[in-house]
């Protein structure tokens, strides 16, 4: 008997660690990582604590804490609040209103989050709120209340009324009542129902990412900003030191010295009781640390977007496209204070700034959405008087530029690059074929598996139409009905369809060809000779040509820093700085006088500066019309669907 | 408690949802049943029947029914095992459970992926003891263990929630009226247990139906799930008319799924907890 009691609880105890690990195992990837010097996901580049250090110097990253935990804790607690009052409301009410109130309370759970989010975000504007910290602060309140209530409704069910009524009976006010007999019976559920607020606060990302106004960012959405162009392990630090706070915390909390062998039945007693109060004291240091450090935290906070600047700047950039230094010199020498917020794509960014829910001064699109922009009247135009350093680009690029922005009146070239395939040497060499050369080598069986394909309707059209011998702008459908035809015979012979995942794929060997954009190359090079793998990962631009893509700094028609954007643009065009990008973002620039101080090696880095000459075919992105842009839209869901 | 006025303790709230719930609901309603111009269509919603909605649209549904149930499958014995051990020092393993949830989600995702790529971590050690490596990246099952990890946790929370609230007494009373464990199971525990079994099907089936960066990341972007295009017509196609009529037609699926479910939930308004 004993025996297989025993038998019994080890299955039971191994079951639960296997889900445990189960739970845990990405944690502790994520902290393995956190110790990796290399900043690839797949590779190990050697121990260091340099991402703890950068992390602490990072004031993005403590500020997007700060941001994160404030916003959990004031929204988990309101939330809280408003859910309990209105759960003992909803309880007295008739069946069908309450069924009705219910229904309502249930929707922001059914809802699909991007729905929720962008609902709310028209709401926003249309109440002319403008989106900042209050308004992630409402939308988080608006989603916590519901998990609240569904929390405490059970447990108002359990509660005796009758002890409650006898209350009153004997004297008690009704607030007393509430507080001695009802509320202690429902704490559990409160309680519970905070705690599942505050942790839902905690790892949202979509609804916040819509709701959240110019330079706030949570934890989730300065992640989101990152995925782009790869996580920087600073953030599996944070995450570390996150856990290992919780869990520190978790564990003073919880630990009880054991001593129950041999006591007597009034010594149990006693312990129980002694158990209880220590139980309160623990519980007591957990909201007393937790409310310490959310006060200081709000305090620091409310201090730092009290403090209003005479001379703004709001800058939209795509993630990781600027050298934090670059920024910081800005501000020191123009004396501008500069508001500085990320996007992932050209489509994500142009909702913002059409809806005008946040009014940026300059922003960095690429060619096609510029000219979008520039139709559709979103654009101001700039003023180049104040733009004295325009002359350091090379007026080659102001030419190309002419193609989305015809009369060169509305953008400045930031940087530039063009598309092409990205091979191993070793993984094709092992299967026993040449370089790819053409677009059409992604078409080789040979290669099944071993592709990555960009995960964006354009660049994956663009592959298909340019093997075909098509122009990447074709609006013919005829053209359009074979490049679906082509990409859909492709995707059993594609791993994965990604966007800036390819450079770290590619260089922990998943895959032997990707394609990818040449502002990338210097990256992985460095990374290949650093990790010092046993392979080359070597760029080629096909020979049926290919994308040529600008990304150039715009001035938006509602900005109301125009000057101070025009010093941006200025300050960025300026050699030294822009060079110091260079180094920092790697992506080709187009300033000459830049580029005449880079070393020569890297200035005959045909990957990163080709010769515009020798590139046949090279085209740049049109802007097609809402039209064909659906026409592309649904023929790449009936590729991704098939 | 019968005191009438209390239910007008509910009134703020109602203000709140008129204004942060209905109104936000009543737009995507009305962008759902117009086309750009304003005029009024059925069309975004009939969009439903194309082939690549239908298809996403089933492809999502079947998912997430694997998942919920894998994650009551893994959950309920769990839960048992959790009830065992006691008030205290259950919930302090609870709470272990749910620590996960406290890493950011997206950076959870990102690291399966790290763990189940062809030289993920998994494969590495399936190497090092001479074992076939397994190649799920990048295929519905990794969408399902995605799903699954996500999930498990608003699983196992209700239902271990309920399992407090039974009664040893009852147990030991069917076990002494001779019932075998089977019986025992499926006459008490499964019976008492069913409004946070409901609970936790609702909380692990409607996120895994409407999700899109799980399918992203785990799927490499090869499957197309229903929240994949709502998001894409949101984010990327700039068609929200379109977007909301789909996102419409995704609520009826879950609102028909929840009165399916909430037939079997005996309270009117779940056990959530």
């Amino acid at each position: 008997m004993m025996k297989t009691k025993g038998f019994k609880k080890f299955i039971e105890d191994f079951y639960m660690v296997i889900i445990l690990l189960f739970l845990y195992a990405p944690i502790f990837t994520m902290m393995v990582l956190s110790f990796n010097n290399s900043k690839s996901r797949t590779r190990w580049g050697g121990f260091t604590t340099h991402w703890y250090r950068q992390m602490f110097d990072n004031s993005a990253i403590t500020d997007a804490l700060y941001n994160t935990l404030v916003i959990a804790f004031l929204s988990a607690l309101l939330a809280t609040i408003i859910g309990t009052v209105a759960a003992m409301g909803i309880n007295q009410m008739k069946k069908l209103p309450k069924a009705v109130v219910m229904g309502v309370n249930n929707i922001p759970m059914l809802n699909s989050e991007v729905v929720t989010g962008i609902s709310l975000m028209l709401v926003f504007i249309a109440f002319g709120i403008t989106l900042g910290f209050k308004t992630i602060l409402l939308a988080h309140i608006t989603f916590n209340i519901p998990y609240v209530i569904l929390n405490v409704m059970p447990k108002l069910k359990q509660t005796d009324r009758y002890a409650y009524e006898a209350a009153q009976d004997l004297g008690a006010t009704p607030v007393k009542a509430f507080f001695r007999i009802v509320f202690p019976d429902i704490l559990p559920g409160i309680l519970s129902g905070f705690l599942m607020a505050f942790t839902m606060s905690l790892d949202d990302f979509i609804i916040t990412h819509f709701t959240r106004g110019a330079g706030i960012n949570t934890l989730s959405t300065l992640i989101y900003s990152e995925v782009r162009r790869g996580i920087q392990p600073s953030m599996y630090a944070l995450s570390t030191v996150i856990f290992v706070t919780v869990l520190a915390l978790l564990l003073i909390t919880n630990f009880e010295p054991e001593n129950q062998a041999g006591i007597s039945a009034s010594k149990v007693q006693e312990t129980m009781r002694k158990r209880r109060r220590n139980n309160n004291i623990r519980k007591g240091f957990l909201v007393f640390s937790a409310f310490t450090i959310v006060a200081s935290v709000s305090f620091t906070a409310y201090q730092k977007y009290s403090t209003t600047h005479s001379d703004e700047l709001f800058v939209y950039n795509w993630g990781e496209y600027i050298d934090d230094a670059v920024i910081e010199m800005f501000e020191e020498e123009t004396g501008i204070h500069v508001t500085y917020d990320m996007f992932e794509t050209n489509e994500e960014m142009y909702p913002v700034i059409e809806a005008g829910a946040v009014r940026y001064d300059v922003v960095c699109p690429s060619d096609y959405m510029i000219q979008k922009m520039v139709e559709n009247g979103l654009l101001a135009e700039i003023n180049f008087e104040n733009i004295p350093n325009l002359a350091n680009i090379d007026p080659l690029f102001m030419e190309h530029s002419r193609s989305f922005d015809p009369e060169n009146r509305y953008s400045v070239p930031y940087t530039w690059g063009t598309v092409g395939i990205l091979y191993n040497t070793r993984l094709v060499e092992e299967l026993g074929l040449e370089p790819p050369a053409r677009w059409s080598d992604l078409w080789n069986p040979a290669y099944e598996g071993e592709i990555l394909m960009q995960d964006s309707v354009r660049d994956a059209f663009m592959v298909a139409l340019k093997s075909l011998g098509y122009s990447m702008n074709t609006e013919n459908p005829d053209e359009l009905a074979q490049a679906r035809d082509l990409l859909i015979a492709q995707k059993p012979l594609v791993q994965a369809y990604v966007i800036d995942q390819v450079r770290d794929k590619m260089i922990g060997g998943e895959a032997a060809i990707g394609v990818i954009y040449s502002g990338e190359m210097l990256y992985i090079q460095d990374e290949v000779a650093n990790l010092g793998l046993d392979y080359s990962l070597e760029y080629v631009i096909p020979q049926e040509g290919t994308n040529l893509w600008f990304d150039s700094w715009v001035i938006p028609i509602n900005a109301r820093n125009k000057e101070n954007a025009e010093k941006w643009i200025d300050f960025l065009c300026r050699p030294d700085i822009a060079k110091m990008n260079f180094d920092y973002i790697t992506y080709s620039t187009p300033n000459s006088a830049a580029k005449a101080m880079l070393d020569e090696e890297i200035q005959n880095n045909k990957a990163v500066f080709p010769d515009m000459d020798k590139l046949v075919n090279g085209e740049v992105f049109r802007y097609l019309g809402d039209k064909v842009d659906g026409i592309y839209n649904d023929m790449w869901k009936e590729v991704k669907s098939n | 408690m019968n005191n009438p006025k209390n239910k007008w303790l509910a009134g703020p709230y109602i203000i709140w949802m008129i204004g942060f719930t209905v109104i936000p609901l009543a737009l995507i309603v009305y962008y759902g049943l117009t086309d750009k111009s304003g005029a009024f269509t059925l069309a975004n919603v009939l969009a439903i029947v194309n082939a690549e909605h239908a298809k996403a649209l089933f492809l999502s549904l079947g998912l997430s029914l694997v998942s919920t149930v894998i994650c009551l499958i893994l959950a309920y014995p769990l839960a048992m095992i959790l009830r065992k051990k006691g008030v205290g020092a259950g919930s302090f393993v609870v709470f272990i459970f749910i620590l996960p949830m406290w890493m950011n989600f997206l950076l959870r995702t990102l690291a399966w992926q790290t763990l189940l790529e062809k030289n993920g971590v998994i494969n590495g050690i399936l190497a090092f003891f001479h074992l076939p490596g397994i190649a799920i990246i990048n295929t519905p099952w990794a969408i399902i263990l995605g799903m699954v990890y996500n999930f498990l946790p608003f699983m196992i929370l209700p239902i271990y929630n309920i399992l407090m609230k039974i009664d040893d007494n009852i147990i030991n009373g069917a076990k002494d009226l001779g019932a075998d464990n089977v019986q025992t199971f499926l006459h008490i525990w499964l019976p008492l247990s069913l409004p946070g079994i409901v609970s936790g099907i609702t909380m692990v089936f409607v996120p895994a139906l409407t999700t899109f960066v799980i399918s992203n990341l785990l799927g490499g972007s090869k499957i197309l799930l229903i929240g994949n295009v709502i998001e894409q017509e949101f984010t990327k196609g700039s068609n929200w008319n379109l977007g909301s009529g789909l996102s419409l037609v995704l609520m009826a699926f879950i609102l028909i799924s929840m009165a399916l479910i909430a037939k079997y939930d005996s309270n009117g308004e779940g056990g959530v907890i």
